[in-house]
């Protein structure tokens, strides 16, 4: 029993939830492209830079956030600057990526470092909400998908410290995760011995389901600003 | 509320949710950065007068009606359901708002929470609750569209009577043909409003620069936008536009009035013709040596008040500020300016509501800038923004003037 659940998060909900992941984001999109347009333009003023390097500038930059609030402003960078470091060290567990060891490093650049500040920023995003007045536009999908990303990045960050600084008999070598998601990827899914019968696996276990939720979570949620974002930004200069 | 209703409004809502409504609904992230931009806000510190708790009246509506996740699982995202009392707060955070888009400056995503509001609004018509006086107000604008030829002769009579203090002010034997009329092939038609100075000043300058001008029957000011019915707000513009269209001008010219300008040139499509602002045209005849205007006319304080439809929303902050700076000898900044200026509360339609306390309130921080100048004259470029800037100045007995740049520049025309 515990096994097929085991085996249920680790294998067939993966699947599921990459399934949801682009049939959602698919979704999305065409929700927005099947209505209609507008007719004005709903711009506005002044522009100092030209359309494409402004949509970037707001993007990347977020102006409004440095004007309002340093600190929070700080973090909301750190923590996009760190989920896209961890989503290349994911990447790299799959397959050596040659150009990313510029700066050399073992697996995941950082030493640790990049979940550590991913938990940091989470913990103040989540902290931020209990007061007035965020507490107040706050909804409960705030919460929890902040709770969910919270959950997945300390075990996460458990499974990468213990087996890159060898904390108490955690046991999983390196390759077996690589073993595990190249199967996964190669639709040939195996769950190499030694995770499975580490007295370790339940940790990896949890970290893959909150993974899995907020995979499926993300084209239903405001997670969906990472993509329409653009959208509107791009509205704003027109 | 009925079954009826409810899918009525519902049905509603689906008319709006065009493009940019559909992505504003689903990114906004809550995170409250646009809180206290709001100047309604500023001086009545509650959520439902922020820009987010606005908003979310309508996101909350749209996921419970639209929404597979809305239904199932209302929790998540507190979606909400029609009925009577959330349409009270539809209203509340609709007609609170002046549609000035300063948030959306102040928003990392550029949110127009008013295009999320123009939901909402829509959602009251439906439910036979939007202000009356608004809705009255374009009846009878659309009205006048339809059966111009019952107010022809009336308007004309009027004119004829505005021409001789046209006369006066410019020191003019006759008063013939000061304020032309139906002019085919004219450069520019003029849309004034109802008051008589909307028509007077601009005749004086337009005549002083040897402008080859007509003037429009209609007024600029749009009811049907302030009371957020897009097919009104079209028909009204229509009016407009056929008539520039049909006389062949080369160019619109709108009266102060900020959201006449960005309907006409924002939000109505291509046009044959240019749209400008008066304000745009006055700095024109100004660089072009058309019109010269009495250099350090004014040594009282002054400063300039950025109509929100004129300046983050139309892209005019350097003409009013360039035509004061020979006008006055202390010109004042206020601070935060520009795009970022504080709206004075009077915008979207709500001077024209029973509403003054309401106003005087959501005015605090524009007064609070206005006194931290120091200026005893604002000039603004705005119907609408004159109307409340008058209604700060008293509600808080604040010593200062408050003028229309036109006015100022057509008094000060140097002869
Ligand atoms: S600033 Fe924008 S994203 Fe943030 S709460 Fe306000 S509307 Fe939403
Ligand atoms: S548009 Fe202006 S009035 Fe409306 S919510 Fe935004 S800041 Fe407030």
């Amino acid at each position: 029993m515990r096994d097929t659940l085991y085996y249920f998060i680790m294998v067939p909900m993966v699947y599921l939830a990459a399934a949801v992941f682009v049939a959602g984001l698919f979704f999305k999109f065409m929700n927005v492209m099947l209505s209609p347009r507008i007719k004005g333009r709903l711009g506005l003023f002044p522009r100092r830079l030209p359309r494409a390097a402004g949509v970037l500038k707001d993007a990347f930059a977020l102006p409004p956030a440095f004007r309002k609030d340093k600190v929070f402003w700080a973090l909301i960078i750190a923590f996009h600057v760190a989920f896209v470091l961890l989503a290349l060290g994911h990447l790299e567990l799959i397959r050596e990526f040659a150009f990313l060891q510029i700066i050399p490093h073992q697996v995941f650049l950082g030493a640790g470092a990049v979940g550590i500040v991913l938990i940091a920023a989470t913990l103040y995003f989540l902290f931020r909400r209990f007061r007035t007045p965020w507490r107040e536009i706050s909804v409960p999908e705030d919460f929890i998908l902040l709770l969910v990303l919270f959950v997945t990045m300390i075990f996460g960050s458990h499974m990468h410290l213990a087996a890159r600084y060898g904390i108490a008999g955690f046991d999983i070598p390196l390759e077996d995760y690589r073993a595990y998601l190249g199967g996964l990827v190669s639709f040939k899914p195996v769950i190499p011995d030694m995770i499975a019968n580490s007295p370790h696996y339940i940790i990896i276990v949890i970290h893959i389901f909150f993974a899995n939720l907020f995979i499926m979570l993300f084209p239903f949620s405001k997670m969906i600003h990472s993509v329409f974002a653009f959208s509107a930004l791009s509205l704003k200069r027109k | 509320m009925e079954k009826e209703k409810i899918s009525e409004l519902r049905g509603l809502m689906k008319t709006r949710l065009n493009r940019p409504m559909r992505y504003y609904l689903d990114l906004c992230t809550r995170c409250g950065l646009c809180y206290d931009t709001c100047h309604v806000y500023q001086g009545i510190p509650k959520k439902e007068y922020s820009p987010v708790g606005r908003s979310e009246v309508v996101r909350r509506l749209f996921k419970k009606h639209f929404r597979l996740s809305g239904r199932l699982f209302p929790y998540w995202g507190d979606a909400a359901a029609l009925d009577d009392a959330v349409m009270d707060d539809v209203y509340e955070a609709a007609f609170s708002c002046t549609g000035c888009r300063r948030c959306m400056v102040h928003c990392p995503f550029g949110i127009d929470i008013p295009h999320i509001l123009s939901m909402a609004k829509l959602m009251l018509i439906g439910n036979g609750t939007a202000p009356e006086e608004l809705v009255m107000l374009a009846d009878m604008a659309v009205e006048k569209g339809e059966s111009v030829e019952v107010f022809r002769d009336g308007f004309k009579e009027n004119i004829r009577n505005l021409e001789k203090d046209v006369q006066q002010r410019l020191g003019l034997a006759s008063s013939e043909g000061l304020i032309p009329m139906e002019k085919k092939g004219a450069n520019i038609l003029y849309v004034g409003l109802s008051g008589a100075h909307s028509i007077v000043h601009p005749a004086v300058i337009f005549n002083r620069a040897g402008e080859n001008w007509t003037l429009s029957f209609f007024e600029g000011v749009n009811f049907g936008a302030f009371a957020g019915d897009p097919v009104k707000m079209d028909l009204i513009a229509k009016r407009i536009i056929n008539e520039a269209t049909e006389l062949g001008v080369k160019e619109v010219v709108m009266v102060e009035c900020g959201t006449a300008y960005r309907i006409l040139k924002f939000l109505t499509g291509e046009h044959p013709f240019r749209v400008s602002s008066i304000v745009e045209v006055i700095h024109r005849y100004i660089s072009e040596g058309k019109i010269k205007v009495r250099g350090g006319a004014i040594s009282e304080p002054l400063t300039y008040h950025d109509p929100c439809q004129l300046g983050r929303n139309g892209g005019i902050f350097d003409e009013p500020r360039e035509i004061l700076a020979i006008l006055a000898l202390d010109y004042r900044e206020m601070s935060p300016t520009r795009e970022y200026n504080w709206c004075c509360g009077g915008g979207g339609g709500l001077v024209a509501l029973d509403n003054e306390q309401f106003r005087i309130k959501s005015g605090k921080i524009k007064k609070d800038q206005i006194a931290a100048t120091g200026a005893k004259i604002v000039v603004s470029a705005c119907e609408n923004c004159i109307t409340q800037l008058g209604t700060i100045q008293t509600g808080y007995g604040l010593d200062v003037q408050v003028r229309s740049l036109t006015e100022l520049v057509s008094e000060n025309l140097d002869i």
